[in-house]
């Protein structure tokens, strides 16, 4: 029994209707993520985060007497198996869905519409899917890839002397997601007046060596590094052995206190990145977390995790999904179904989880939530945030999301 | 010209890193046969063994050699358990096989051991090794040097009365029974020093990008390597890898900027379909004389 | 007793070459059929949209290349390649307007000559080094179809299939998708068992045992051979279109990556080389075996039958399914349809012990 009350609120209950409290049905949500290919680097720490979040929202009594239940399971990032547990999963009732891996939402985006599923997409999946008009059931949360690299841009404006004259250099890995950035920065060298350029090295990335030695030679102010897992941190190694101040690192929010450690964490000491949640157990959320779930034993995962950037991430982003459901149960009679959920999200007003993450509002037209973010530097032993919370060139962002959406409605 | 010389000595030494990952490959195929594809997942467990024994506490050196006892183990098991009933079949079966236990590495492994990527220090440090105006990478450098030393350590080992066994193993497997040499304990002794070349691979690697699972993709250079040098040639090893090394890493030096993307795989890929259309044996490899 | 044999004289040719002499055979493929075209109507949509539609277009697949593999002996591993380029061109040329059913044979086409071209590798060399060509090859296309917006969709890299009439007939519901999935996959399983019979698939057969000695004897290998790679690669493509209409409906090239080659090489060994049914046990073990163990495990999990942490139960399925890729080729290297083989013996000859063939 220890092990049913570790996992707390996973399916355990779906597969034993008689076990299923004497309340309302749970509100079920389909984590179906990729434990196992392409995201291992975050899925772990992500879905504890999750799992950890809705069982302190259950141990302190649910929402209006309801429960939630996480429904757990590997897809291996094949979109094929993705389908599989999006299907059997919204049968067992699921109105919320995190893929956690682009290749699996962007196959289940239309099929989520149809249904009429919400399907969140915090740091992944279609940036344009931010334009709630076109994706009404598709809600990016967070921040999306164009927001985090006009975020970045509008610190070096800020706080390193203007963008004006600069050279800045994107180092990605050579996939539709490390070219995402691409179109906004070349939009704000213009609008700004610095050089631009990107440099593509092959996925997955473990060796980098002849592009660094390009990018030395174009001489960057600054450089930002767009690509995730394992080949994060050769990026920040070849970086500083290119002789490119740790300073002048930017990174995408794909950095966490793993690559710190792998590249060392004193060689690493003044690389920035992006950041949407706060990082760290002081925020009121993760320490009842602390308090409630994982001191009892109940937390999902090694406690050593716990407020680790991911986790943080993880909790942020269901901490808007209860919210969400919160609102629906406020504002509707009906049932809470995925349209009832879609509505909540779309009420959430200022929400910014205790201080955990950047105060969001959602409306019908923004999915996206303003775009907000903020810039944090890894100081030697964390992250320790340099900016506020902020939001930036959201108009240039804008109008590269409205070109995807319309490319979208135009049977693309 | 120094960027040339840049993008040429880094395409060296990460090529002899290759080569590095490439030996197993080559000395499990000159004594049995067997293409290894599971080369890549048996770096990615030495990886994570020498992981393990670093957080046991141990130092890393001596975690290096208790990793290299281990896979040295693993590899006669795998010969045992796996490949000696396969004798006989056609080759895609045992392609097949080993396909099949890359994947059952791939799981076990980070099932056990954690998924997410993991450090493995070797203390090598950042700062470059500078000459004139070309940076070097500092591990690919030390990489370089040792994959240079297994490299020769292997062709040296050939020489020795082990190593002469194997080699009339690799030529004749019946004529070696019939002069009363163990095939089996030959090719057994193959794949465990595939398994410690595999740790000398998996370390050197680990420590440039974390251990996890992405290390078993670093079979797809190694065969690009197998291939240009020769299958069943340790010389074809080293060669290849530099040469694989350089070419990927010169070409697309000055093909990016204009191709609009990266062409790293792409030349890799070049390099194999031209290397099996024009002299499919590799450069040193030996030409299968077919009967009917 | 379940077999009956008595009353099946063979008098003529005609008789003797039939695709199933014994009549239970013909009864067991007359009902498999039966439920197959009643599918729609007797499961849940779960069922048929996430587990029957995708294990007959995967069986599809696993048999066109079963053809190149199981008959004419010729190694593949770039074959999700030659699947996506059926894909793109079909999206391609229906969204250009180009009505449904030429779109099909336009993805074939296609497929049909960039994947000859693969092919050329297989004249000069063969085994491990046609291995690795393919898989060369598959890298090549993985790339210029990432690289080229033009192909792979543009900034999102996703492609959605356009709404679009087969011969009229809608290609809408889950219903009307299943049914020309299933037309397909019989379609192709017909032209599998009875190309078998036919001059090319003895020439097939002939290069795979032995191209030289089939040289020998009078089969061309350099004509055979090629033919083998256009044949195998234009159903491919179809299989490929039909995949991305019938099932996908919205594609990205991940859903063609190295790791669907590898997955439908597996389909066609652990099913049987050159076998029909084979290529459907294959491509149901290979596709479902991993989604059920998924399932079964996390059931186990939650209802606390086995205390392990969630990091090592997502890799359990993984686990088992290479374990049993290994459990088979070492037990059994025929594959299932040598096991399905020795089940239908058992029972020809039942209640007896020994059977004649």
């Amino acid at each position: 029994m220890k092990f049913l009350a570790k996992l707390g609120i996973t399916a355990a209950l779906a597969f034993g209707p008689a076990a299923a409290s004497a309340q309302e049905e749970p509100i079920k949500f389909g984590l179906l993520q990729d434990f196992t290919a392409v995201y291992t680097f975050v899925s772990g720490e992500y879905n504890q985060g999750q799992q950890d979040y809705l069982t302190l929202v259950n141990e302190e009594g649910g929402i209006d007497g309801r429960m939630f239940e996480a429904i757990v399971r590997d897809t291996g990032n094949e979109p094929q198996r993705g389908i599989e547990a999006y299907n059997r999963a919204r049968e067992e009732g699921a109105i919320l869905f995190d893929f956690l891996s682009t290749p699996v939402s962007r196959a289940v985006v239309d099929r989520a519409m149809q249904d009429e599923v919400v399907l969140i997409t915090p740091l992944h999946g279609r940036g344009d899917a931010a334009a709630g008009q076109t994706f009404p059931y598709v809600f990016p949360v967070m921040a999306t890839y164009w927001s985090q690299a006009a975020i970045l841009a509008d610190y070096i404006n800020q706080n390193q002397g203007g963008l004006e004259g600069k050279k800045i250099a994107l180092v990605h890995i050579d996939s539709p997601f490390g070219r995402e950035p691409t179109p906004i920065l070349e939009d704000l060298a213009e609008q700004e007046g610095f050089e631009f350029r990107a440099f593509g090295y092959a996925s997955p990335g473990n060796e980098q060596s002849a592009v660094w030695s390009e990018v030395r030679r174009y001489r960057p102010d600054a450089v930002f590094i767009w690509g995730a897992g394992g080949g994060q941190s050769v990026s920040v190694r070849e970086a500083i052995r290119n002789g490119i101040s740790a300073e002048n690192i930017y990174s995408v929010v794909w950095l966490a206190e793993t690559d710190a450690q792998n590249v060392g964490a004193e060689a690493m000491t003044g690389v920035k990145r992006y950041e949407a949640v706060a990082t760290g157990t002081d925020t009121p959320i993760v320490s009842r977390i602390m308090d409630t779930v994982i001191e009892p034993g109940l937390g999902a995962g090694d406690r050593a995790n716990v407020g680790s950037s991911y986790y943080n991430i993880g909790v942020a982003t269901m901490a808007v999904a209860v919210e969400a459901a919160r609102l629906a149960l406020e504002n509707g009679d009906g049932p809470l179904d995925g349209t009832a959920l879609k509505e909540g999200f779309e009420s959430i007003e200022n929400f910014d989880a205790e201080g955990l993450m950047p105060p969001i509002t959602i409306t019908p037209e923004d999915h996206q939530g303003g775009g907000y973010g903020r810039v944090a530097q890894w100081n030697g032993e964390e992250w320790e945030p340099v900016s506020d919370w902020t939001t930036a060139y959201q108009d240039v962002v804008q109008s590269e999301i409205d070109a995807g959406a319309a490319e979208y409605s135009g049977g693309n | 010209m120094a960027y040339f010389l840049e993008l040429l000595a880094n395409g060296a030494l990460v090529g002899l890193m290759y080569s590095l990952a490439a030996l197993g490959f080559v000395l499990i195929y000159k004594s049995s046969g067997v293409p290894n594809l599971a080369q890549g997942a048996l770096i990615m467990a030495a990886a994570y063994a020498a992981w393990l024994m670093v957080s046991w506490g141990l130092p890393i050196w001596a975690a290096v050699i208790a990793a290299a006892g281990v896979m040295f183990l693993f590899g006669l098991l795998v010969e045992r358990l796996l490949l000696r009933p396969m004798v006989g079949q056609p080759v895609i079966m045992v392609v097949m096989l080993t396909l099949g236990l890359e994947i059952l590495l791939r799981g076990l492994v980070p099932g056990l051991l954690g998924a997410a990527p993991k450090p493995l220090d070797l203390g090598i440090g950042l700062a470059p090794v500078i000459v004139g105006d070309v940076f070097m990478n500092r591990a690919y450098l030390i990489g370089g040097v040792v994959a240079v030393i297994l490299i020769a350590a292997s062709m040296l080992f050939f020489r020795t009365r082990l190593g002469t066994k194997l080699r009339a193993v690799s030529d004749d497997h019946v004529a070696s029974w019939a002069v009363g040499l163990s095939v089996e304990r030959a090719i057994a002794v193959s794949w465990g020093i595939a398994g410690i070349a595999a740790v000398g691979a998996g370390v050197l690697w680990g420590s440039v990008q974390g251990v996890d699972w992405t290390l078993s993709s670093l079979l797809f250079p190694a065969v690009a390597v197998v291939i240009l040098g020769g299958v069943d040639s340790i010389k074809g090893v080293f060669v290849g890898g530099l040469a694989v090394g350089i070419l990927g890493s010169v070409i697309p030096g000055y093909l990016d900027a204009y191709a609009g993307g990266s062409t790293r795989d792409v030349v890799t890929s070049l390099i194999i379909l031209l290397t099996i259309m024009i002299r499919p044996y590799g450069i040193f490899g030996r030409e299968d004389i077919e009967r009917i | 007793m379940f077999y009956r044999l008595s009353g099946i004289h063979h008098t003529g040719y005609e008789s003797a070459r039939r695709l199933w002499p014994v009549p239970a055979d013909r009864w067991q493929v007359g009902a498999v059929l039966v439920l197959a075209l009643a599918a729609p109507f007797l499961v849940s949509n779960l069922y048929l949209g996430s587990y029957i539609l995708p294990w007959l277009i995967w069986s599809a697949a696993a048999l066109s290349l079963s053809l190149l593999m199981g008959l004419a002996g010729q190694l593949h591993f770039g074959y999700a390649a030659v699947m996506a380029i059926g894909a793109y061109t079909s999206i391609h040329l229906s969204q250009a307007g180009v009505p449904f059913a030429l779109s099909l044979l336009g993805a074939g086409v296609v497929s049909a000559l960039i994947g000859t071209v693969f092919g050329a590798a297989a004249l000069r060399v063969k085994g491990l080094y046609l291995v690795m060509a393919t898989l060369a090859m598959q890298y090549l296309v993985d790339w210029v179809i990432v690289n080229v917006p033009a192909i792979s969709g543009g900034a999102q890299a996703t492609l959605r299939t356009p709404t679009v009439t087969f011969l009229g007939l809608p290609v809408e519901t889950l219903t009307q998708r299943y049914y020309l999935a299933l037309a397909w996959a019989v379609l192709l399983t017909l032209f599998f068992m009875n190309v078998k019979r036919t001059s090319f698939g003895r020439a097939l057969i002939a290069i795979r045992d032995k191209d030289f000695a089939a040289a020998v004897i009078g089969v061309d290998p350099f004509r055979y051979k090629l033919m083998a790679f256009l044949t195998s690669s234009f159903v491919g493509g179809v299989t490929g279109a039909i995949l991305a209409f019938c099932y996908y409906r919205a594609v990205t090239p991940e859903q063609f990556s190295f790791n669907v080659s590898i997955q439908l090489v597996a389909m066609v060994l652990v099913g049987g080389l050159g076998s029909a049914i084979g290529g459907f046990l294959g491509a149901g073990f290979v596709l479902l075996l991993p989604i059920i163990l998924t399932n079964v495990i996390a059931d186990l999990g939650s209802s606390g039958w086995i205390d392990i942490s969630r990091n090592l139960m997502s890799h359990l399925p993984l686990i088992f399914y290479g374990a049993m890729i290994i459990g088979f080729l070492l037990f059994e290297p025929l594959g299932l349809a040598k096991i399905y083989d020795n089940i239908r013996k058992y029972f020809l000859v039942w209640p007896f012990r020994h059977s004649r063939s």
